[in-house]
C-alpha cells in the first residue's frame, strides 16, 4: 500500500517508478456529494441562465451591480467548501471543482468571484484555522455575510511572493499590520482577508506570517475597481492596511510559516481554477459545434471541412484531458494524499493553456463574427487569458514542477555516492541502495519489465498507450539524469532545460490521468460504449509522445544559446535591431 | 392547508432528440437519457407552495406540502429537488414505468390520499412523455372528489378553491369545495395566478415569474427531510396493468423542402410533387 503522507505520483515517476495504485481507479465524486451536486447544477442553471444578457452588459459596464452579489450570497454560492456543521455544503475538491465548472459555463466573472472566496480567500481558515477561528468565521463566510479575499501580491512582489513588504509588528498581545496589496480579487466586496505579512527581519529577507483580517478592525480600505482586459465584472482592487490592529487570535497557522501557508492554500485551491477552465472549454465546444453546423460557405456547412474538424476534434481531446487531470488532482486531495503540489501545478498549467487554445480556435471558427462583441467568443478569449497568469504564472509553475523533480533526482545521486562510501562500513544497507538504483537504471535503459516500471492493471486494449507512457517515463528519467549531470547545481539558472523537463512531466501526468480515466470508463461501461474515449486517449498519447521526443532531442541539440543572445541583444538596444527602410 | 402533489420523472423534453426506440420497437430505450421533473408537475408543486404560504415570507410554510412519485430509486433525485424547493415530505412508490399505466397510478394515489388525507391534490395536466392526460381525472373519480382540470388560476377561499380555467374565447371560473383534485396548466406559475388566504391579504402582491428554485442551503436541508418508500402492490391491491404499449415509432423524417422560382413552378410542384391540387 502506498503511504499517502509521502507518496507523490510524479516524484516517484521522476525516479522511474510508476505508482499505478495512486492513480487507479480514476477518482469519482463521492455519491452523497454527487446527489447534492445534481441539485446545485439545476439551481445554478435557474439562477444564472436568466442573467445571460446581463453578464454581457456587466462585462461592458465593468462591474456587477450590488444586488447581483446579494443574489449570489442569498443563493449560498459562497458556501460550497464550508463544512456542513458550519452551514456549508461541505464539498471536497472533486465536487467543488465540478461546481465551479458549472458556474464558469455561465460567466467567468462569477466563477472567479466564487473561486477567489472558496479556493483561496477563506481556504486558509479551512486548512489551518483553529476550532475557534472556524466557529467564529465559517458560518458568516458560508452565508456571504463575509466575502473573502486572498491578499498576497504587492506592487513589488508578484511571482516572488516572499519579497512582500507588508509588515506585522507585535504590540502587546496584538499585531499591527501595515502595507499595500495589489490586484486583489473581491477586494471591493470582501470584508474578510487572508493577509500575508513579514513578521521577522532576522535574516534580511524575513519570514512571512498569515493573518485573518476583517474590515471592521479599522484601517482597512480598498482602492478603485481596476479597469481590466477580462473578468471585468469581478472586483479587482488594491487593498490597504494602515496600522490595522489584529488580535493575537487572528494569526493563521504559526508565526514565520506564512509562505508555507500561502503555498498550501494555492495548491489546495488549484482544482477550482482547473474546474473553471474545463467549464469554459465545454461551453466553447458547444458554441463551436453549433456555429460550425450553422455557418454555410462554399455551399456546405463549414463543419464539413477538415480544418474545422481538426480544431473541434482537438478541443475535445484538450477538454477531456483537462477534465481528467483536474479530477485526478481533486481526487488525490480528497483521498488524503498530502504531497500533490507538483501534480496540482501540472493541472493548472495544462488546463489553463488548453482553455487558451480552445478559446482561440473557437473564435477562429466563428471567423469575423468571433471578433464581434455581439458574439460570446471575444469575451471568453479576454476572460480566460488571466488563468495563465494568476495563482502562480505558468512560467513559475513550470520551474516549480521541474525543479522539484530534479531536487529528488539530485538527492538520490547524492545518497548513492554517500551509500557507496558506506558500502564498507554497512555492506548490507549499502548494497541494497546500490542494487535498487542500478536495477532501476538497467530496467529503464532496456525497457525490461521490472516491478513498478510498467502498468500492470490496465485494460489490455490500453497496451499501446501504456507503452507510450512507459517509454516517456524512461525518457523522463534519462532527461533529468542528463540535465543534472550536465548542469549540476547550476540547474537553477538553466531555465531552457528546466522548461523542457517540465513539459515532459506535464505531458506524462496528463497522459497518466487520461489513461486512468479511460481505463475506469472501460471497466464501468465496457469497450463497446467507450470507443470514443479510446480514440481520445490514443490521440493524446501519440501527440504527447511526439512532444516528449522533441523535448528530449533538444536537451543536447538546441539553439538555446542563440535565442538567449538575441534576447540580450534586444535588451541592450531596447528595440528590434533591423529595418528594410 | 395540506396539499399532496404528484410528480413524474420524464425524459428531458429539451433533449428529446436523444430518445431512442428499442430495436424491437416495443419500448423506449432509456439508457443515457437525462431526466427531469415533468414540467406541468413542477408547476403543480409551485402552485402548492404558493397556496401554503404568505407570498411575502415564502420560507415559512403555512400548512404542509407532500410530494409523491411512482418510480425507481433514481427518481428520488427529483423528490429531493422538490423537498429543496420547499415541500415538507416525500413518498416514493417503488415501480418502473413499464409496470404502470394511468389507471394503476390513479389507484396507487388513491391509497396515498386515504392515508394522508390532504385538503387538495394537485397534479400537472399531463406528463410530457406519454401525454396520456388521465391520472388527475381518474383519481378524482376513484375518490369521488370534485375536480378541476387545466387550472390557470387558484384563489383560496374558506373550505374551497376558486379555479380559473382558460377555455376557447374566455375564462371559466369554478368553485370546488375541498377536498378536491386539481390539474394545472402552464399559466398557473404567472406572478398573480395563485393566492393563498394569507397572500391575498397583501394587496398588489406579485409572486416571482415561473417556478422557484432551491438556494444551496435548502438543498442541504432537503437531505434531512423525510422520504418514505412504499411497495406498489401494497397500494393497488390486486389491480393489474390494463394498458400495454404495443409499438413505438419515430416520426417519419421530413423530406427537405425546395425553393421555387415563381408562381408557375409552385403550382406545378403542388400538383406533381405534393399532389395537393
Ligand atoms: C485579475 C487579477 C486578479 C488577481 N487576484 C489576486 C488575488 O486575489 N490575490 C493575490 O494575492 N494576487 C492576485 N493577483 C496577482 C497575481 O497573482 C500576480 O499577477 C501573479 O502572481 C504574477 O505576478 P506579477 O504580475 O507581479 O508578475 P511578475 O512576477 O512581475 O512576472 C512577470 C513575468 O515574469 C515571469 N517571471 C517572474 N519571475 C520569473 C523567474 N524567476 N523566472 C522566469 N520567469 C519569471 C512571470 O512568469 C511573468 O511572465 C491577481 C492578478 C490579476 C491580474
Amino acid at each position: 500500500m502506498v503511504d499517502k503522507k509521502t507518496v507523490s505520483f510524479m516524484r516517484s515517476l521522476c525516479m522511474g517508478q510508476i505508482e499505478e495504485d495512486v492513480i487507479l481507479p480514476f477518482p469519482t465524486i463521492p455519491s452523497a456529494e454527487k446527489e447534492t451536486l445534481r441539485g446545485v447544477v439545476r439551481s445554478l442553471e435557474q439562477l444564472l441562465d436568466p442573467h445571460a444578457a446581463d453578464f454581457r452588459h456587466w462585462d461592458r459596464a465593468g462591474e456587477f451591480p450590488l444586488e447581483f452579489v446579494e443574489e449570489l450570497k442569498a443563493f449560498g454560492l459562497f458556501s460550497l467548501v464550508i463544512p456542513e456543521e458550519h452551514g456549508g455544503l461541505g464539498f471536497g475538491s472533486s465536487a467543488y471543482s465540478r461546481a465551479l465548472q458549472e458556474v464558469a459555463k455561465y460567466d467567468a466573472s462569477v466563477a472567479v468571484t466564487v473561486g477567489a472566496h472558496s479556493s483561496i480567500g477563506m481556504r486558509g481558515v479551512l486548512l489551518f484555522g483553529t476550532d475557534e477561528q472556524k466557529a467564529r468565521y465559517m458560518p458568516k463566510l458560508a452565508t456571504g455575510e463575509l466575502v473573502a479575499a486572498f491578499c498576497l501580491t504587492e506592487p513589488g512582489a508578484g511571482s516572488d511572493a516572499a519579497s512582500i513588504k507588508t509588515s506585522a509588528v507585535k504590540d502587546g498581545d496584538d499585531w499591527i499590520l501595515s502595507g499595500n496589496k495589489l490586484w486583489i480579487t473581491n477586494g471591493g466586496i470582501a470584508d474578510f482577508f487572508t493577509v500575508f505579512a513579514k513578521t521577522d527581519e532576522v535574516d534580511g529577507r524575513g519570514k512571512l506570517s498569515a493573518f485573518l483580517v476583517t474590515r471592521d478592525m479599522g484601517g482597512v480600505s480598498s482602492g478603485p475597481h481596476e479597469d481590466k482586459m477580462g473578468l471585468r465584472a469581478s472586483s479587482t482592487t488594491t487593498v490597504h492596511f494602515d496600522n490595522v490592529r489584529v488580535p493575537r487570535q487572528n494569526l493563521l497557522g504559526e508565526v514565520g510559516k506564512g509562505f508555507k501557508v500561502a503555498m498550501t492554500i494555492l495548491n489546495s485551491g488549484r482544482t477550482g481554477l482547473g474546474g473553471g477552465s474545463v467549464g469554459g472549454m465545454k461551453k466553447l465546444i458547444a458554441l463551436s459545434a453549433k456555429q460550425a453546423k450553422d455557418r454555410v460557405q462554399f455551399g456546405k456547412p463549414i463543419s464539413d471541412f477538415g480544418l474545422i474538424k481538426q480544431k473541434v476534434g482537438q478541443m475535445v481531446v484538450d477538454c477531456y484531458a483537462s477534465e481528467a487531470v483536474v479530477s485526478m488532482v481533486a481526487g488525490l486531495n480528497d483521498a488524503g494524499y498530502e504531497d500533490y503540489a507538483v501534480e496540482a501545478a501540472i493541472s493548472k498549467v495544462f488546463a489553463s493553456e488548453a482553455l487558451g487554445r480552445t478559446a482561440d480556435e473557437a473564435l477562429q471558427i466563428a471567423g469575423g463574427n468571433g471578433y464581434m462583441c455581439e458574439y460570446p467568443y471575444e469575451r471568453v478569449v479576454r476572460d480566460s487569458r488571466i488563468n495563465r497568469i494568476f495563482e502562480g504564472t505558468n512560467d513559475i509553475l513550470r520551474l516549480f514542477i521541474a525543479l522539484n523533480a530534479m531536487n529528488d533526482a539530485g538527492q538520490t545521486l547524492r545518497e548513492l555516492s554517500k551509500s557507496l562510501e558506506g558500502v564498507f562500513t554497512d555492506p548490507i544497507k549499502g548494497f541494497g541502495v546500490v542494487s535498487e538504483y542500478t536495477l532501476r537504471r538497467v530496467s529503464m535503459a532496456t525497457g525490461y519489465n521490472r516491478h513498478g516500471t510498467t502498468f500492470t492493471k490496465l485494460d489490455p486494449s490500453l497496451k499501446l498507450v501504456a507503452g507510450i507512457f512507459e517509454g516517456g517515463t524512461r525518457d523522463l528519467a534519462t532527461a533529468s539524469d542528463r540535465i543534472l549531470r550536465k548542469h549540476g547545481r547550476a540547474i537553477i539558472d538553466k531555465q531552457f532545460a528546466t522548461r523542457r523537463l517540465a513539459d515532459i512531466m506535464i505531458d506524462l501526468f496528463v497522459l497518466a490521468s487520461v489513461i486512468s480515466r479511460v481505463d475506469s470508463a472501460i471497466v464501468e461501461r465496457g469497450a463497446e460504449q467507450t470507443k470514443k474515449e479510446h480514440e481520445i486517449v490514443t490521440v493524446f498519447a501519440r501527440q504527447a509522445e511526439r512532444r516528449i521526443k522533441a523535448n528530449m532531442d533538444e536537451i543536447d541539440n538546441n539553439v538555446d544559446e542563440s535565442i538567449k543572445s538575441l534576447a540580450d541583444h534586444s535588451f541592450e538596444l531596447e528595440k528590434f535591431g533591423w529595418d528594410t527602410l | 392547508m395540506k396539499v399532496l402533489v404528484a410528480l413524474k420523472r420524464v425524459a428531458d423534453p429539451d433533449n428529446a432528440n436523444k430518445v431512442k426506440v428499442s430495436a424491437a420497437g416495443d419500448a423506449i430505450d432509456t439508457t443515457g437519457l437525462e431526466w427531469k421533473t415533468n414540467p406541468f408537475d413542477e408547476y403543480a408543486l409551485e402552485a402548492a407552495l404558493r397556496l401554503t404560504e404568505n407570498g411575502k415570507t415564502p420560507k415559512k410554510r403555512e400548512g404542509e406540502v407532500v410530494v409523491v412519485t411512482l418510480g425507481p430509486k433514481e427518481s428520488e433525485t427529483m423528490l429531493r429537488a422538490a423537498l429543496a424547493t420547499g415541500a415538507d415530505r416525500a413518498i416514493r412508490i417503488e415501480a418502473t414505468d413499464a409496470e404502470l399505466d394511468g389507471r394503476l397510478v390513479a389507484w396507487a394515489l388513491k391509497a396515498v390520499v386515504a392515508a394522508e388525507k390532504p385538503d387538495l391534490i394537485l397534479l400537472g395536466k399531463q406528463a410530457v412523455d406519454g401525454d396520456s392526460n388521465q391520472v388527475g381525472q381518474r383519481l378524482a373519480e376513484l375518490l369521488d372528489f370534485p375536480m378541476a382540470t387545466f387550472a390557470a388560476t387558484l384563489h383560496e377561499e374558506p373550505g374551497a378553491l376558486l379555479v380559473g380555467r382558460e377555455v376557447d374565447g374566455g375564462v371559466l371560473t369554478l368553485r370546488v369545495t375541498l377536498p378536491a383534485v386539481v390539474t394545472v396548466d402552464l399559466r398557473i406559475v404567472a406572478p398573480t395566478s395563485v393566492f393563498s388566504k394569507l397572500t391575498a391579504m397583501e394587496a398588489g402582491f406579485k409572486h416571482g415569474d415561473g417556478v422557484r428554485f432551491a438556494p444551496l442551503p435548502a438543498i442541504m436541508a432537503a437531505k434531512k427531510k423525510p422520504l418514505d418508500v412504499k411497495p406498489l402492490a401494497e397500494l393497488v391491491g390486486g389491480a393489474v396493468l390494463a394498458t400495454k404499449y404495443v409499438k413505438f415509432e419515430r416520426p417519419a423524417q421530413r423530406a427537405g423542402g425546395a425553393k421555387v422560382k415563381d408562381v408557375a413552378e409552385l403550382v406545378e410542384k403542388l400538383a406533381s410533387v405534393s399532389k395537393v391540387i
